[in-house]
């Protein structure tokens, strides 16, 4: 079962090669023997196997029946542990299920366990975890990207179809990326964030992790939809992006951003950039340049913007309610400061001093504010240029993966421009999607759509086109080291 | 960052350093800071902020209620509590 794709499962379960229960306990077993990678935080094996009995699988059953799916650990599940990374949560059993984790049930997928990822969603590398490093399935000891490292990881050694991701300023597409995947953040709205636990709530969006393109829109569509406890749910039906994979957009027009100077890249990467757009050249897309004048200041209103909303955010975690309370408290303003600084590792505590100190008195419209104008001239730029274009390519990351500990222990900011590609869709609230498109010594690389919103349908299509007519996303990881 | 500045941020965080980290994580501090300190470069004259993506989206909703009390529910994942409440330490003599 390893290494199959949703498709590709379904196919089995509906002619009768397998059954779901058959599915499920071979799923726990490859898990089991795969320990090593540290993907997971905790399993579901009891309630999915229980679940897999009920399951029957028809030709007319959703496309998820019966399919295992992973979890990031920052999706409440009713009564399976949610930690989010952290200390601060570790015995955490959330009293309701979050709207994707509802919506993907519905579907009649099988949550089969918790994927591990940076704490409070917080890293590039999955190094900031609790819980310890996930390690690449490509090579033993190199970081699978992050904050959905355990996702992205479940997914590459083939132990499950397909997991969930959030993605704050790349934490979908850059793991994805890392580790040979085809990850999807939808536009902002698309996905109910009820349920998820918050980083930065003007940024943060769910998507799905699977091997192909046609699976992201097969788990997309059942994620997307209006949820009234989301405020910021957009009111539309749910994506039909499956259905549209067959439709035919013709003379895409895609561009090119002169900012992101990919010719600062290595050799190797600018060769598979170059050989990518010829693969668009040949299914019809023409190439343009464009100009996105702001799109440098990204990764600066970045991290302005979202420490400033994850310090809002993380100030539920007293002590008090839930989550890791101190042993070591006089009174109630010791309790606080002594349950939070146990609680949280250094990561989240750099990220809430500073959006501390951008939101404080005196530092508010030098830094805060103009984040937010900023940002505006970001999206501003980006309409000027889907006035010219239909998608916009970039590399998805600076480089392959590479060894934990080698990047970012000295000057955490050189951590953060691993997210110089992907941060900016966020900050705009655009869709956008990472796929392979090669390798660099050794190791997968991908390379990024971005497309106008409510896109979702066009980008999709595109990567789908591009993946029948390339076989980046059928490499399987070589386990190197382990 | 200055100490008192510093001093001042931990304590609106309800965070403490340790001293073994605290210089190391004041250093990243400042580090971070001078990296922020490029938006000023930027002109952003009658630009008004965007403080979320699609504006439109903020909707109000009617202030009814519509789940069941779930107390007992919800005091389970209480580090503390007693019959109907949350405890913590004395904060009244």
């Amino acid at each position: 079962m390893q290494f199959k794709t949703i498709k590709e499962i379904n196919f089995g379960l509906v002619s009768k090669k397998f059954s779901v229960e058959e599915l499920i306990k071979d799923t726990f077993a490859l898990i089991n023997e795969n320990k090593v990678l540290n993907c997971f935080i905790s399993l579901n094996k009891e309630n999915a196997l229980a679940r897999a009995k009920k399951i029957k699988v028809s030709k007319d059953s959703h496309l998820l029946s019966g399919i295992p799916i992973a979890q990031k650990d920052l999706f409440c599940t009713k009564g399976i542990k949610t930690t989010c990374g952290s200390k601060m949560l570790e015995s955490f059993y959330p009293p309701y299920s979050s709207k994707v984790e509802e919506a993907l049930n519905a579907a009649g997928s099988i949550c089969i366990g918790k994927t591990n990822m940076d704490e409070f969603a917080m890293g590039s590398s999955n190094e900031t975890s609790f819980f310890g490093n996930v390690h690449n399935p490509w090579k033993k000891g190199f970081v699978p990207g992050g904050s959905s490292g355990g996702a992205a990881c479940s997914v590459a050694a083939g132990l499950v179809p397909a997991a969930t991701g959030t993605d704050t300023g790349g934490s979908i597409r850059q793991p994805a990326a890392l580790c040979g995947l085809t990850g999807i953040k939808p536009t902002y709205g698309r996905i109910s964030r009820w349920g998820m636990i918050a980083f930065a709530s003007s940024l943060d969006q769910a998507g799905p992790i699977c091997r192909t393109a046609e699976d992201c829109s097969i788990l997309l569509d059942a994620m997307t939809g209006y949820d009234s406890r989301d405020t910021t749910s957009l009111n539309l039906d749910p994506t039909n992006t499956y259905a549209d994979l067959n439709k035919s957009y013709e003379n895409l027009r895609i561009g090119i951003v002169d900012e992101f100077n990919v010719d600062a890249l290595s050799k190797e990467s600018q060769t598979l950039f170059n050989e990518s757009l010829k693969v668009f050249e040949s299914l019809g897309a023409s190439i343009h340049k464009i100009s996105l004048p702001n799109i440098n200041q990204s990764v600066p209103t970045y991290y302005v913007i979202a420490p400033a909303e994850c310090s809002s955010n993380l100030s539920r975690y007293d002590g008090v309610k839930f989550g890791h309370r101190s042993l070591e408290a006089e009174d109630l303003e010791s309790l606080y400061i002594n349950s939070r600084s146990e609680g949280f590792g250094d990561e989240v505590k750099r990220r809430i001093l500073i959006g501390t100190y951008v939101l404080s008195a005196g530092y508010y419209d030098a830094y805060y504010k103009k984040a937010q104008q900023v940002r505006r001239l970001i999206k501003n730029d980006f309409e000027e240029a889907f006035k010219d274009v239909d998608l916009i390519v970039s590399p998805t990351s600076p480089s392959e993966a590479f060894e934990f500990g080698s990047k970012g222990t000295q000057d955490p900011t050189e951590l953060y421009l691993e997210d110089l590609y992907t941060i900016s869709s966020n900050l705009a609230g655009l869709p956008a999607l990472s796929m392979p498109h090669g390798f660099v010594n050794g190791l997968p690389v991908g390379i990024q759509l971005i497309g106008n919103y409510l896109e979702e349908s066009m980008i999709l299509n595109f990567a789908n086109r591009f993946q029948q007519s390339t076989d980046f996303h059928n490499a399987k990881p070589t386990f190197e080291g382990f | 960052m200055d100490d008192q500045t510093v001093r001042t941020i931990c304590y609106l965080s309800r965070l403490r350093l340790d001293d073994e980290k605290s210089k190391k994580i004041l250093s990243d501090l400042d580090t971070i800071i001078e990296m922020i300190d490029s938006l000023s470069s930027t002109d952003t004259e009658n630009i008004s902020p965007l403080y979320n993506p699609l504006e439109e989206t903020a909707r109000k909703f009617n202030d009814e209620i519509k789940s069941d009390n779930n107390k007992e529910l919800f005091l389970e994942n209480a580090p503390e509590s007693d019959e109907n409440f949350f405890l913590v330490p004395k904060v009244v003599d």
